[in-house]
């Protein structure tokens, strides 16, 4: 197998709050092959956001720590100084947000947010080209009128439109890795499928690696190749998307599955009875053991790590092969 | 589509402007009905013998019936007329005439002064938030703040006039001379700029903290902008938007007070006329300087709104402020 666009080891990030530290990745390892979707699915609180903010090396200022290898082609992010990650920002890794209302700046024309992106990956270029290709991106995304819409203020742009100028934004970049951060989320169900097509007609064009975040398992599992599940700031499965859902091996992913269908639009799993666990609590056993139904005395001694079952196939679940063949 | 939205936009800003300038119209009428005191008796003096004192009430016009008077009030305003001093006899427009450019001039050099120096320093306090510089302006901003501008136009009159003798005392320059007049203008603007930099630099600071953390500037940093373009270009002119409003607000401030700075300075202005209008229960002079200030004011805000929507094409579209 070819080497792994990005390659993530022991990611561990902390932050410091008022209550405490708080574990908001407590060691995730990673792999993202090259031009693959990989789908990240999870609870609300359960790191996801964490994990795409630390690929772009965009965390909040209160972090206290950030340890590990995030790999991109062998370039070891975590180790850059902050100019070099700059440079990387926009170039070869982009981000789509979760709320398209209050990511593009209110006072800009989206037709000089786009070339301002632009300009990073190509600094000189002629006015009237930049213009030209700026339109271009939009009419790829599925903008009626591009060329009217350049000089539209992000008010005058419906939540989708808004979304959609995001992706723009994001293709402009021309990254090797593309993080989407529950990009559909914040829309409404009409607008969230048209949004999923349209990335799934990306994929087509784009030959960059996705991270698409969600919570919404159906949706990970019409789009993505690959699956990885995230719980309490630790990848409890991950492997390709159809196996894991066909068959999944860690009871969180299991607990996912039987769920789905009443899942509300908050994002919280509401048929598994309990709480994520709170970031603050220092792991002493299995993280999903306070909530697992098969939860036996050895699940407390320690988190188990990430183990490949399988070929390709990864869960850390020390009873897996007892409860999930 | 955008002019039909911004003429709207003007037109009822405009109907607002002349509302605002009407009821003040009416109050400044009002104030020679309702105000207790015979200005006559306290015009001419308590030895005013009654039939003086009948015909000058006749001859301003005040024996007649109040819509009478309404009427003749808004007839003379509408055509220009500000009356006449009741003392001098000269056209009050006249008097406003000579001494509003002092006012004027006073009032934008200072807020000039304020923005050119506060806006900068609350920028910087805002992106080396919690170093050593942040800590002292913020202390040196909210001590300039809280002291009233003319006890700071004392201070600055002992140090640097008085002391130092760096700097003309008092007055405006009489040869009118650029030079003079500009060495005359240095104490009173710095007294009233002092405080108004400090309000500049913590609200730049505050608004300049809160868009740093806003979503869109996020993204900016999320495709490598580069960190200037990032605080100068994308963040500055979201956090300039309360700026223009502290500065709509201090233009109407500063010429509303002008009058401690004119005193205290010995200098012509608006403010001191309105005063000594006051003192003498000079009717016309005290109405006509208080209309030309209240337009004024009215004017500032109403380019105050316009700038906004200048800036943001939010209030463009909803004619409304945020
Ligand atoms: N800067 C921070 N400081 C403290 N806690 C944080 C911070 N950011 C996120 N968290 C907490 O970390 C957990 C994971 O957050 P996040 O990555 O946003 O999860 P997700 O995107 O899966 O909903 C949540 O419990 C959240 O409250
Ligand atoms: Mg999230």
């Amino acid at each position: 197998m070819a080497a792994p666009m990005v390659s993530i080891q022991d990611l561990v990030v902390d932050a410091s709050t008022s209550r405490g530290t708080a574990h908001l990745l407590r060691g995730v390892s990673l792999d993202i092959g090259r031009g693959r979707i990989l789908g990240v699915v999870g609870e609300s609180g359960s790191g996801k956001s964490t994990l795409a903010s630390a690929m772009l090396r965009l965390l909040p200022p209160n972090i206290s720590r950030l340890s590990g290898q995030i790999r991109l082609d062998g370039l070891d992010l975590v180790a850059l100084a902050p100019a070099e990650m700059e440079a990387i920002r926009g170039r070869r890794v982009a981000m789509i947000f979760q709320d398209p209302m209050t990511a593009l700046n209110p006072l800009f024309t989206v037709g000089l947010q786009l070339i301002d992106v632009l300009r990073r990956r190509e600094p000189g270029l002629r006015r009237a080209d930049e213009l030209k290709q700026a339109e271009a991106m939009l009419a790829t995304v599925g903008i009626p009128d591009p060329r009217l819409r350049l000089a539209a203020y992000p008010h005058q742009l419906s939540g989708g439109m808004r979304q959609r100028v995001m992706i723009a934004m994001a293709l402009m970049a021309q990254p090797d890795l593309l993080l989407a951060d529950e990009p559909t989320t914040a829309l409404d169900a009409t607008v969230e499928a048209q949004i999923v097509e349209l990335f799934d007609e990306l994929r087509q064009r784009f030959s960059g690696s996705i991270v698409f975040i969600s919570h919404h398992l159906g949706l990970v599992a019409e789009l993505c190749d690959d699956l990885c599940v995230m719980y309490g700031g630790v990848i409890v499965e991950s492997g390709p998307v159809t196996e894991v859902l066909a068959r999944p091996r860690h009871p969180y992913t299991r607990a996912l599955l039987d769920c789905e269908i009443d899942d509300d639009a908050s994002g919280r799993l509401a048929s598994i009875p309990g709480d994520v666990p709170d970031p603050l609590t220092v792991l002493t056993g299995c993280v999903f053991a306070p909530r697992c139904p098969h939860a036996a005395p050895r699940c407390l001694q320690g988190q188990p790590p990430l183990m490949e079952l399988e070929p390709g196939r990864r869960a850390a679940c020390i009873r897996a092969d007892e409860v999930l063949p | 589509m955008f002019a039909n939205e911004t003429a709207r936009y003007l037109a009822s800003r405009l109907v607002t402007t002349v509302l605002i300038v009407f009821g003040a119209m009416l109050m400044l009428f009002a104030l020679t009905t309702l105000v207790p005191g015979d200005p006559a008796r306290t015009l001419l003096g308590p030895q005013a013998t009654p039939e003086l004192a009948q015909r000058f009430i006749a001859a301003m016009g005040l024996d007649q019936p109040v819509h009478i008077r309404l009427w003749r009030f808004f007839s003379a305003l509408a055509t220009g007329d500000l009356g006449v001093d009741v003392v001098s006899g000269r056209p009050v427009w006249t008097m406003i005439r000579d001494v509003l450019p002092y006012t004027l001039i006073l009032t934008f050099a200072s807020l000039a002064v304020a923005v050119a120096a506060g806006v900068p320093l609350g920028i910087y306090a805002a992106t080396h938030r919690g170093s050593w510089m942040d800590s002292g302006l913020a202390f040196i901003s909210v001590a300039f703040i809280a002291m009233p501008s003319f006890v700071v136009a004392i201070f600055l009159l002992l140090i640097f006039a008085i002391w130092l003798d760096w700097l003309p005392v008092l007055g405006a320059s009489r040869s009118g001379e650029f030079w003079d007049e500009f060495k005359r203008m240095i104490l009173p603007t710095a007294a009233i700029a002092i405080g108004w930099a400090g309000y500049f630099a913590r609200l730049m600071r505050s608004s300049m903290l809160e868009v740093m953390g806003e979503p869109y500037i996020r993204t900016a940093r999320a495709y490598g902008i580069a960190e200037r373009l990032v605080t100068y270009k994308y963040a500055l002119k979201n956090a300039c938007i309360p700026a223009i409003a502290l500065l709509g607000f201090g233009i109407g401030r500063v010429l509303g007070n002008a009058v401690f700075i004119e005193v205290v300075f010995a200098r012509p202005g608006i403010g001191r006329l309105i005063y000594e209008g006051i003192s003498t229960r000079n009717y016309p002079v005290v109405q006509g300087a208080v209309l030309v200030m209240v337009v004024l004011v009215v004017l500032v805000n109403l380019a105050v709104d316009l700038s906004y929507s200048a800036i943001d094409p939010r209030i463009r579209r909803d004619g409304a402020a945020r």
